[in-house]
């Protein structure tokens, strides 16, 4: 230690955040896999389950249907000017709803439920760590992990779809009120070319990205949250992180799905 | 407990509106390219795809009936694009109904457009090849327009060249022109080509002129035709018509020769033979000639009709047949 | 009594255990033995020894962060210890499966430090929690009200049924958490700091609860605090934890009067 310079010290810093960042990647797949194994093995907390759907599920959709809905119409009225300068502004439904239902939808809900589940779930498990909750439930008998995080992470994992459902159907909505005032086009008119422009390999893709979405917001605030070191500062901590990360990996969850979806239509 | 009932309400509600939507989502979009219920499959036979892709949509009398399954290739000019068309269509489409590629709107994507025939033919039926028409597509009309406009530019330079060198009295062309003896053995042989042409032509026009009038006297007053007068015009006529004959044979036995004489090994004809210019004049000439030739063979066999000259004629058959017997 | 018999070896300490064996006449339900636990590189318990009869008290005294907590944690297998052996009602826990663990553990009754009261959950959902998967146990009742109440009403807060813990008190957060650890009817009670955070009056009354329920269902306990009236109280036998070993046992008489200065730091005021 005498003779190391500042360097060395940056250097086994940079080299502990290196291994940190490992570590964490290691004991969230570690988590993951946990997740896997108690998922399908009884007993099943079936009520906590729909508990945690309602909290997700319902009580996001207000959420995400105004962010929906003011994306719809925010990108109609900004592609507007471009189209008609081009002559295209009849193609407005199908730009628009291809781009909300294969990218814009899944990924704006996604993002609005890591904001909201991800850090609610990393705050509340948390909360309940330091406060020894977990240990209580351990304790008296109930698997702590399946009743706190499997019903979570499944809750997630399969409320976002429908979310992401109502999240596109609004936008587009949003989306068509522009065109009906601005531009006369009337609603069946315009769901019809969206319509006519999807197709089930726009539809499916988007669904199955969205299974995965849900099921990162839901691992990493777990995670997070179930890991969160003692004190009231940890509960922070875990919910501003288990954001953070959730949203990062959403975005590295969103490539890999584009990357894999591409390579299926080249099939 | 009461709370618990309502959340779970709720998220029933949620759910089932959730799935609901998707599902209907699904079977719209499936709807439009037809997977569900019964179609059935026609195809057709192009010489160009046009960019035409699985998927895109087949209208009949611009009506969306159905999709573009699978185009194959056949060979390196017939494509076979299979369709399938939503099964209440059976009873519209007819076997001579007849298909082409063309785009919906200038920026559109392709589409296979099926018109219906003019005739009344059966109706159509699974697996049926249907006629199909290639349209020439923009792009292909702008690469021709392309080419042409290239060929004109090049044309335009060889013929600046040309000019140049005629007006500087090089090349084939100028030496020949320089040949006086040539030049002037040529523009004889034109000056009688014009001169047998025009001679012919004014022959004819006058036969042409006689035969309306002839016919016009039918018409009104046939009986008071002057029989006399007129057949010994129509003998002078006839006489007329055979010196010109006569002289368009000896004048077509001149070009003759001479074009073999193109054609032979003499260097400075072969020169000019590929002078396009010359050889291009030359033709003219000779398709004046045909023309004359078979205008003029035209009228003959008209007159060969007429009644008035029938008679005639049939003299002139039994003369060549005494003859020949 | 006599403050000269008292030692701080462990070898003394065994030696006085046994006389208390004699004494209470009963048999152990928690043996621990050599108990090692080290958090990376700081060693919190370092070889620790006791033993729990049954029926009786025995209050384990140490300083913040000399893994009190840590320790009776590993009796409920919340906690692996890194060596050292833990026998719990005749049952080795490292050798337990899940199902036997947690028919072993609703034997077990532990009042954490926080109370830890389910947030989300009502007073009466916190006290059914237990029951969830020990329906066995109580006979498969189907309706669970008729137990909530009891458990109540032995901490004297029966009509707290329907509130959230974050309407209640510290104090009474406390009491239903007690409840909420005899609704199992446990042979062994293991309070982990129970006084702590509250005011000395609240303090009192939660050790009074205490020591009713011991004397009504007859169980044993290791109580685990700082708190020096706490301990006077209720210990009938104490351990002094410091660096991770038992450093001395005996009563509250015996230790108090110790010239050790370890021993004595924890009696002066």
């Amino acid at each position: 230690m005498s003779d190391s310079s500042p360097n060395a010290l940056v250097k086994s810093k940079t080299f502990r955040r290196i291994k940190h960042f490992f570590v964490q990647i290691g004991d969230l797949s570690y988590f993951a896999g946990r997740f896997f194994k108690e998922v399908f093995s009884p007993p099943f907390e079936f009520r906590e389950l729909l508990r945690q759907c309602y909290q997700m599920g319902v009580l996001s959709l207000f959420l995400v249907g105004l962010t929906g809905f003011i994306i719809g119409l925010v990108l109609t009225l900004q592609s507007r000017p471009t189209l008609i300068e081009f002559g295209a502004v009849s193609w407005m439904p199908n730009m628009v709803g291809i781009s909300i239902v294969r990218e814009i939808g899944p990924v704006i809900t996604a993002l609005i439920c890591a904001g909201r589940i991800a850090s609610g779930i990393g705050a509340e498990l948390g909360s309940m760590r330091v406060t020894e909750q977990i240990d209580a439930m351990e304790v008296s008998g109930t698997n702590p992990f399946k009743y706190l995080v499997v019903t979570r992470i499944l809750a997630t994992t399969l409320m976002l779809p429908l979310l992401v459902v109502f999240g596109d159907l609004i936008a587009l909505y949003g989306s068509a009120l522009v065109e009906n005032i601005k531009g006369n086009v009337s609603f069946q008119l315009y769901f019809n070319t969206v319509f006519d422009a999807l197709n089930w390999g726009d539809l499916i893709p988007a669904t199955i990205k969205s299974f995965f979405f849900g099921f990162v917001i839901g691992l990493v605030g777990c995670f997070k949250g179930y890991y969160s070191t003692k004190g009231t500062a940890g509960v922070g901590i875990a919910a501003n992180t288990a954001v953070v990360m959730a949203s990062l990996f959403l975005f590295i969850v969103d490539f890999i799905a584009v990357f894999v979806t591409d390579i299926f239509y080249e099939l | 407990m009461a709370k618990t009932t309502l959340e779970n309400l709720k998220l029933g509600i949620f759910v089932i509106l959730g799935t609901s939507l998707l599902l209907t989502a699904a079977y719209l979009i499936g709807n439009r390219q037809n997977m569900f219920g019964g179609t059935f499959n026609i195809s057709a036979v192009f010489k160009n795809a046009n960019g035409l892709q699985n998927g895109n949509n087949v209208r009949f009398s611009g009506i969306n009936v159905g999709t573009v399954n699978k185009i194959e290739m056949l060979n390196d000019t017939t494509i076979l694009v299979y369709m399938s068309i939503t099964e209440n269509m059976k009873g519209h489409i007819k076997k001579d109904a007849v298909a082409m590629i063309g785009s919906d709107g200038l920026v559109g994507s392709m589409l296979i457009n099926i018109v219906p025939g003019a005739g009344v033919t059966p109706l159509i039926e699974e697996g049926d090849e249907l006629e199909s028409v290639s349209k020439i597509a923009t792009q292909d009309m702008i690469s021709t327009l392309n080419v042409t406009n290239e060929n004109a530019a090049l044309l335009t330079a060889d013929l600046l060249k040309v000019t140049q060198s005629l007006t500087k009295g090089k090349g084939s062309l100028g030496r020949l022109l320089n040949d006086t003896v040539m030049a002037s053995d040529l523009q004889q042989t034109i000056a009688n080509f014009k001169y047998a042409s025009h001679s012919a032509n004014k022959t004819l026009s006058e036969l042409n002129g006689m035969v309306s009038t002839i016919n016009f006297k039918e018409s009104t007053a046939g009986v008071l035709l002057a029989d006399t007068i007129s057949a010994r015009k129509m003998r002078q006529t006839i006489d007329n018509l055979e010196k010109s004959s006569s002289e368009l044979e000896q004048m077509s036995k001149e070009l003759n020769s001479v074009i073999n004489g193109l054609n032979g090994k003499n260097s400075f004809v072969q020169y000019v033979s590929k002078d396009t210019t010359l050889v291009f004049q030359l033709e003219r000439t000779m398709q004046n000639i045909e023309q004359g030739t078979a205008r003029f063979n035209e009228n003959m066999e008209a007159l060969k009709h007429n009644f008035l000259t029938r008679g005639y004629f049939r003299k002139l058959e039994k003369k060549e047949k005494k003859n020949t017997n | 009594m006599n403050s000269k018999h008292m030692e701080k070896t462990g070898i003394v300490a065994t030696k006085e255990t046994q006389n208390l064996e004699s004494k209470t006449n009963g048999k152990a339900v928690i043996r621990i033995k050599d108990v090692c636990k080290s958090f990376g590189d700081n060693k919190v318990l370092n070889g620790f020894n006791m033993e729990l009869y049954e029926g009786e008290n025995v209050v384990v005294m140490g300083k913040s962060g000399s893994g009190k907590s840590v320790m009776i944690k590993c009796l409920v297998g919340l906690l692996a210890p890194d060596s050292g052996y833990i026998e719990v009602m005749g049952k080795e826990i490292s050798t337990l499966d899940r199902q036997t663990l947690d028919e072993l553990r609703s034997d077990i009754g532990f009042l954490f430090q926080g109370s830890a009261l389910y947030d989300s959950m009502t007073v009466r959902e916190n006290l059914e929690f237990p029951m969830r998967r020990h329906k066995e146990k109580l006979g498969y009742v189907s309706d669970t009200t008729s137990l909530v109440l009891e458990a109540l009403e032995n901490v004297g807060l029966a009509h707290t049924m329907d509130l959230m813990p974050t309407e209640l008190s510290g104090g009474m957060k406390r009491r239903i958490a007690l409840a909420r650890t005899l609704i199992l009817k446990p042979k062994i009670i293991l309070y982990d700091e129970p006084t702590s955070g509250l005011d000395p009056i609240t303090a009192k009354e939660i050790i009074e609860l205490m020591r009713s329920i011991q004397n009504k269902y007859g169980t044993s306990s290791i109580i685990i605090t700082h708190d020096v009236d706490c301990a006077r109280v209720i210990s009938e036998r104490m351990i002094l934890l410091v660096d991770g070993i038992n450093y001395a046992e005996g009563t509250y008489a015996q230790l108090s009067v110790s010239k050790d200065p370890k021993v004595d730091a924890f009696f002066k005021k």
